[in-house]
């Protein structure tokens, strides 16, 4: 194992708690240029085991809607905007399917775009993917449900066939024109910023989805999934302090902003990210950072055994993409597959 | 009584020890020690890291056993060893007796046709996946179709088929052409002298004396189909809806132990593998004595 390396929340509960990491908590306390306040909240939680710290935040992601601007022409339909419910998108989205006649779709994703797609929908819909202990499944969850209800209707009126997607994945789909929108995240963005006709792209917050009715997007309304590395150190280390010493330059806020200015990936540390979208002349990517002031963060769900669950529920999925109406099916069978899984962890 | 080695005879066999030394130690460190560690895994609940193994019987077996998981994996094997078996080791006979005549060119032949051997198996794989692509594929181009040659599950499983035929062909055929040159050339004159049509020669003469041959292709490529796991693995990303109707043994194995971190249980599929192979080679000993014509 190496001294220093970059944790994720996919493994980091399982890394914690066979002891790998070294416990920071002292080196934080005594630090003058690490204080955990000033990084994301969700960020920082995913790296603590009981009052333990184990990592400190590197990056943070959001999630944002991307757009081929002459496809919308094309078809005359009005551009994404922040006024814009899942019911526009949807609405936007048929119209350009319709119009494409089999050979332009309104929006793709695929099973594993979850993340990057229909978990930001679930939480919009004041739904759940995984419960704030970890321990039991949100799929079945009425909320939940309903989320996904709306999603199958997207997948039935919206997108290309799912082995389309699958063979080709919904980036190449939208790249190469044939899908109007696609959303990504913020780790993914040079893809859509060197891609060959990125003139046409453009950036959008993600819709968001009206629980209240009252016309405007209210806190827990507009979610975006985000996560983030942490900079942790490895338990068994021959030199705990150097180790220390280069996380804790790596995560300075000095060194947080420089991060951000060359454009390399949004910051840990809250408020240090104001200069990224610079880092990518002629295309605005504020979206990602308007995701942050104008919507909800919901940090990425996991567990010690993430993958596990998260694989089995792409696979289950495929067979609802292929057939909207077993939708509701399958996601009860995650649910209780979930929760066999996660008893066990 | 034994007798003492003279001092020559140790430094000889010293010697000999110290040249087999580096096999001795990449067979005993690569292969034995995993196998043994594998079959040790079969049988535990494996922990994160590999620490905290726990004993536990044959549950595992009694788990992959009693599940559909195996069995549809192990029918997929069956289906992908169908195909990829009789079609490759036919083709290259074939093959292999025309590019053995004298003929124009027949070198170029031959090294076309060895060609898929050379190439990284997942350089291959990656090559097809976009032939066989439904929305930009060239095969659907040129016959201006939009099948899902590799996610509709009624024709995956022939299409990974064809792949696995077109890489091993070359393979079959040299060692085919190596067969065919051993059998000396008297019988076919004979042949000729007496009447008997180039078909006629070819079932009565050639096979029966290339048998020792083929049936080490046969038997080979049986075990190799039966290992399948890199076509399966580079062409079916795991959201492909045929994916359940092609994966073979080998790739859930992968997915148990390396994308699950579930060792114990992967370990359990690749051990019954094992098993079904070695009974398979047994069988296969058995009807070498029946068929195989030895001269």
């Amino acid at each position: 194992m190496p001294d220093v390396f970059w944790m994720h929340s996919n493994v980091a509960q399982k890394y914690m708690e066979n002891d790998l990491l070294l416990k920071l908590n002292d080196y934080i306390s005594q630090s003058e240029d690490i204080d955990l306040a000033n990084y994301y909240e969700g960020i920082t939680g995913i790296y603590q085991l009981g009052d333990a710290q184990y990592a400190v935040p590197k990056d943070h992601d959001t999630v944002a809607l991307c757009y081929n601007k002459a496809i919308f022409d094309q078809y005359q339909v009005a551009y994404p905007d922040e006024t814009w419910t899942w019911e526009d998108f949807y609405e936007a989205a048929k119209a350009i399917t319709d119009a494409g006649q089999g050979s332009t779709y309104g929006y793709s994703i695929d099973v594993g775009n979850n993340q990057d797609g229909w978990w930001n929908i679930v939480y919009d819909y004041g739904g759940y993917v995984i419960s704030e202990d970890h321990k039991t499944s949100g799929m079945d969850d009425p909320k939940t449900l309903e989320a996904m209800e709306f999603l199958g209707k997207l997948i039935a009126d919206t997108m290309p066939a799912q082995s389309v997607i699958s063979e080709n994945g919904s980036g190449t789909l939208f790249t190469s024109g044939v899908t109007a929108m696609t959303t990504q995240g913020s780790w993914n963005i040079n893809t859509f910023y060197t891609s060959d006709n990125s003139e046409n792209f453009a950036w959008s917050v993600l819709p968001y989805y009206d629980q209240n009715g009252n016309g405007t997007a209210d806190p827990g309304e507009r979610c975006t999934i985000y996560n983030g590395l942490g900079w942790a150190a490895a338990a068994g280390t021959d030199a705990p302090d150097a180790a220390w010493s280069l996380i804790e330059w790596f995560c300075k806020e000095e060194n947080q902003v420089k991060q951000a200015d060359l454009g390399v990936t949004m910051a840990g540390f809250k408020g240090a990210s104001d200069s990224y979208p610079s880092a990518f002349e002629g295309m605005d990517i504020s979206a990602f950072l308007d995701m942050e002031s104008e919507g909800t963060l919901v940090v990425r769900p996991c567990s010690k055994y993430t993958t596990n669950w998260e694989t089995m529920m792409g696979e289950t999925l495929v067979g609802a993409w292929n057939d909207v109406s077993t939708m509701k099916d399958a996601c009860t069978k995650i649910a209780a597959e979930m929760n066999a899984q996660l008893a066990q962890e | 009584m034994k007798r003492k080695m003279t001092k020559a005879e140790k430094t000889e066999a010293l010697w000999g020890w110290f040249f087999i030394a580096p096999t001795m130690l990449g067979l005993l460190i690569l292969n034995f020690y995993p196998i043994v560690n594998t079959v040790w895994q079969s049988f535990c609940k494996t922990g994160d890291f590999g620490r905290g193994n726990t004993f536990v019987g044959l549950q595992n077996y009694i788990d992959v056993l009693s599940g559909s998981e195996f069995w549809v994996s192990l029918f997929n094997t069956f289906k992908y060893a169908v195909i990829e078996v009789p079609f490759s080791v036919c083709i290259a006979l074939v093959l292999a007796v025309f590019l053995n005549r004298k003929m124009a060119g027949r070198s170029i032949y031959r090294t076309i046709y060895f060609l898929p051997m050379v190439a990284a198996p997942a350089a291959v794989a990656m090559v097809w996946k976009w032939l066989y692509n439904q929305q930009y594929g060239l095969l659907n181009h040129l016959f201006g179709s939009s099948t899902g040659w590799i996610s509709d599950p009624k024709i995956a499983w022939i299409s990974i088929g064809i792949i696995g035929v077109w890489s091993i062909l070359g393979y079959n055929m040299v060692l085919m052409i190596g067969g065919l040159q051993e059998i000396p050339r008297d019988y076919h004159e004979a042949a000729d002298i007496d009447g008997a049509s180039p078909i006629r020669q070819f079932f009565s003469i050639t096979v029966p004396l290339l048998s020792p041959t083929i049936f080490f292709i046969v038997q080979t490529r049986i075990i190799g189909a039966l290992q399948q796991f890199d076509l399966i693995y580079m062409v079916m990303d795991t959201s492909n809806p045929a994916l359940s109707s092609v994966e073979t043994v080998v790739p859930v194995f992968y997915r148990y132990a390396f994308t699950y971190g579930n060792k114990g249980y992967g370990a359990t599929f690749v051990i019954l593998l094992l098993l079904i192979i070695l009974f398979l080679t047994v069988l296969l000993q058995k009807a070498e004595k029946k068929f195989v014509f030895y001269n």
